[in-house]
């Protein structure tokens, strides 16, 4: 039974009063859960006092599973069942995680839904079902610090997450029995977690630099009169401060003279000796590595690093996230000047070079004094705690964009991009396509995701069938696909054949996926790869048109080219045709449209035969009057 | 919110190619506000798709009139023109061999010594080219001559394509 409730006037409500919602970190290597109580945002910790929870998940044959620091201390005696990382399989297929799988020691086993399974003794795990499970030991803990019942949480996701990975997150959250109040942006959190539009000088153009251990993410965002708008988000999703650690392990094994067939234990130490270093130098400006128990090596066999010579190993990669965020910038239209705010994200922004070329690079002051292991939950919570409406409402609202472009696969495995990366969310937009083929009534719809002009270097998001189209001469069908995002960044997509009214839809579900990698490739190479996509489009685009010729005269052949040609004829229609045939197989364009142009002058004439027979015919046996 | 009335209705803007892009943003932000689906997250799922409908529409509403091209396209389609249909190709010789000179030292500037410096002008160039249009059909929509403004809104696409290719390249030559 609801009790009745009384406050004073003019008393703000009571803790008790207020719903209960979170912010919830969902990281690679460590989640955290953040509340708003009495107006501060604050992360939450354990019985222990930890504020991180490793995001580690250990299944047992006849037990609950073990979630965070107990999980983890098995990592290595209980490889096989103690899941880790499981956020890079979110929302990827099993080629994938094969490709990527492979320093992981789990047994995958393929599933029909696209995301492969992980086998545990306590049976087949999807990274959904892990992702769950590490979500209802956060939720555990709010419900115990917080003292009830939670009415939903925000969920960070980074912002180059795509369409499968969102969703996976979101059905992850629903298993373990949460209501998402919103997916929010890693990025744009981080931002919220400052405030920053409390304070009237901070309105303006607001730049969040997110360096963590494997990725890179920019934002560009604009602030007025409380709405948070994002105008553009890029990066990089295989740059992090690992690569600072790769980089300096592989200048000591140099200087050293070690061999590069190291065994794993070797490359650990390095790669701990690295990052020791790494750590070390932000503090002192010379720093001397210590090889002792180094197989061959001396135990006082020292190195010395200064943090110049590091810095001059490390610039290369700063370099790439530097101009990652100049492309985000001229995405969003902002100049340099016009930030008026760096924040920075991430627990590789601790490092002082990343530090002095971000500051450097905007001529500003950096905002980096909460915790940036933090910060993203903080601003999730402070989100929470609007969407649940604990506050006025007129505070804060969050304007999100798509991460990358959305398009339908076309003739000859080319991509139409329906939607543009980079556009405010929701949205919605239709384009309209047709026929092929005389007759046909089924048409199958391929969405995807991606940057690139070619279906193969996209993400494959869905594939579906529009059937009961009625039988019309090719082109003469209307279909109208219809791509609606929802605020979470979430796909919807309908197709509707106009004509007839017939119509499918399909909420997109994860099917297949990509490595991180190619995830990379998808943003990065899009602009490295202008050219090759140009000339890529152009051969797929002569190769369609020299299918259609060849089937044209193909079947003109069958019906009638031995009672209207000469057996000459005929034949030099035919080679011409196998030249055709020959030069579509081929990689150069150019050679397919010149043949495309013999072969049609060659068939010219067959083609004008044709016409003629066929009116002749039409008018056999009829007196002129009759017509 | 009613989402069938015309893009300048709704924010109670008169139908005219002059449009403060500022004002229109603090209008487009004020009704994102009272109908964004973050204010509907636990009102039944009907308001809530109402919410999704609202925002996609006001999204699509501040993107057409807050660009230039977009924009006098719109207020044309108002008109019950369609100066996009296909066979609509009719350009003036003078305008389409400026066109050809833009596209070939577009193709060129990969070539040239310094790139950025041909791009800041060629980019100064569509500018200035862009903002002559856009008066031109300022001035011809105002007086209702529709033609003349028809024919500026497709010069004006020539030259927002031209741009947006000399975009793409600034970011492939300063990667």
């Amino acid at each position: 039974m609801a009790l009745l409730q009384i406050a004073e006037p003019g008393q703000s409500a009571k803790p008790h009063q207020r719903k209960l919602a979170v912010g919830i970190d969902l990281g690679t290597t460590h989640s955290l859960v953040a509340s708003v109580r009495s107006g501060q945002a604050e992360t939450l910790p354990n019985s222990l006092g930890d504020h991180l929870l490793p995001s580690v998940v250990r299944y047992l044959a006849d037990d609950a599973p073990q979630v965070g620091t107990k999980a983890q201390a098995h990592l290595v005696d209980d490889a096989a069942n103690t899941v880790m990382s499981v956020k890079r399989l979110m929302g990827r297929g099993i080629e994938d995680v094969k490709r990527f799988g492979e320093n992981m020691p789990y047994l995958f086993e393929a599933c029909d839904q696209g995301m492969p399974f992980i086998s545990t003794v306590s049976g087949l795990k999807s990274p959904v079902q892990v992702s769950a499970d590490i979500l209802r030991a956060l939720v555990q803990r709010a419900q115990s610090s917080l003292g009830g019942e939670l009415v939903g949480a925000v969920i960070t996701v980074p912002a180059y997450f795509d369409d499968a990975q969102r969703q996976a997150t979101k059905d992850a959250a629903q298993l373990a029995g949460i209501q998402v109040l919103r997916l929010l942006n890693e990025p744009t959190a981080a931002a919220v977690a400052y405030g920053l539009e409390h304070n009237q000088q901070d309105q303006g153009t607001v730049a969040v630099f997110d360096l963590g251990g494997g990725t890179f993410d920019i934002s560009i965002l604009r602030m007025e009169q409380g709405v948070f708008e994002v105008l553009a988000t890029g990066g990089d999703s295989a740059l992090g401060g690992d690569d600072f650690d790769q980089v300096l392990a592989e200048w000591m094994r140099q200087e050293r003279q070690i061999s590069s067939q190291l065994d794993l234990a070797q490359q650990r130490f390095l790669l701990r000796l690295a990052r020791t270093a790494k750590e070390l130098l932000s503090e002192v400006e010379t720093a001397q590595l210590c090889f002792e128990g180094w197989p061959g090596e001396q135990v006082y066999a020292e190195l010395v690093l200064t943090r110049e010579q590091m810095n001059a190993l490390l610039n290369p990669i700063v370099d790439k996230a530097i101009r990652a965020t100049k492309r985000a910038l001229r995405d969003a239209k902002v100049a340099l000047g016009d930030v008026s705010r760096v924040v920075m994200v991430g627990g590789s922004t601790r490092s002082l070079l990343v530090q002095e070329r971000v500051s450097d690079l905007f001529g500003q002051p950096l905002l980096n004094d909460i915790d940036p292991d933090r910060v993203v939950a903080l601003g999730a919570a402070r989100q929470a705690d609007v969407l649940a409406g604990n506050q006025s409402g007129d505070e804060l609202l969050l304007l999100d964009v798509l991460p990358l472009s959305l398009g339908l696969e076309t003739m000859g495995g080319l991509v139409e991009r329906v939607i543009d990366r980079n556009t405010p969310i929701p949205v919605a937009r239709a384009q309209e396509f047709t026929t092929y083929q005389d007759g046909q009534t089924a048409m199958a719809i391929h969405v995807l995701q991606g940057e690139r002009e070619l279906v193969q270097d996209c993400r494959s998001l869905s594939r579906f069938e529009l059937r009961g189209i009625p039988a019309m001469a090719a082109g003469a069908a209307k279909i109208r696909v219809t791509f609606q995002v929802d605020a979470d960044g979430l796909l919807e997509v309908s197709a509707r054949e106009l004509t007839s009214g017939v119509a499918a839809s399909v909420q997109v579900k994860p099917s297949f996926g990509l490595s991180d990698v190619q995830i990379a490739d998808m943003i990065k190479a899009s602009w490295s790869n202008v050219e090759d996509d140009r000339s890529a489009r152009s051969l797929r685009e002569q190769q369609v048109e020299a299918d259609r010729l060849v089937e044209a005269v193909a079947i003109a052949l069958a019906e009638d080219g031995e009672r209207l040609l000469t057996s000459k004829e005929q034949q030099t229609i035919e080679e011409q045709m196998a030249q055709l045939v020959l030069v579509r197989n081929g990689q150069d364009h150019h050679a397919i449209a010149k043949q495309i142009e013999i072969m049609a002058k060659a068939s010219d004439t067959y083609a004008a035969m044709r016409m003629d027979d066929s009116i002749k015919r039409a008018l056999a046996g009829k007196a002129v009057d009759q017509l | 919110m009613n989402i069938t009335q015309d893009y300048f209705s709704c924010y109670g803007l008169p139908c005219s190619f002059i449009v403060d892009v500022v004002a229109l943003r603090k209008l487009h932000h004020s009704l994102q506000h009272q109908h964004h689906p973050d204010r509907f997250v636990s009102a039944p799922d009907s308001k809530q798709r109402r919410a999704v409908q609202i925002t996609t529409y006001l999204n699509q509403a501040y993107a057409t009139l807050s660009e230039p091209l977009q924009r006098g396209i719109y207020l044309l389609q108002l008109e019950g023109m369609d100066p996009l249909a296909p066979t609509n190709t009719q350009m003036p010789m003078d305008f389409l061999l400026q066109q050809i000179e833009l596209r070939e030292s577009l193709d060129d500037i990969h070539l040239a010594q310094d790139p950025e410096s041909k791009i800041d002008s060629m980019s100064a160039l569509l500018t200035h080219q862009a903002s002559q249009l856009e008066s031109e059909f300022a001035q011809a929509y105002q007086a209702s001559d529709l033609s003349v403004a028809e024919t500026a809104v497709r010069k004006l696409q020539f030259i927002v394509k031209l741009q947006q290719q000399l975009d793409a390249l600034e970011g492939v030559l300063l990667d």
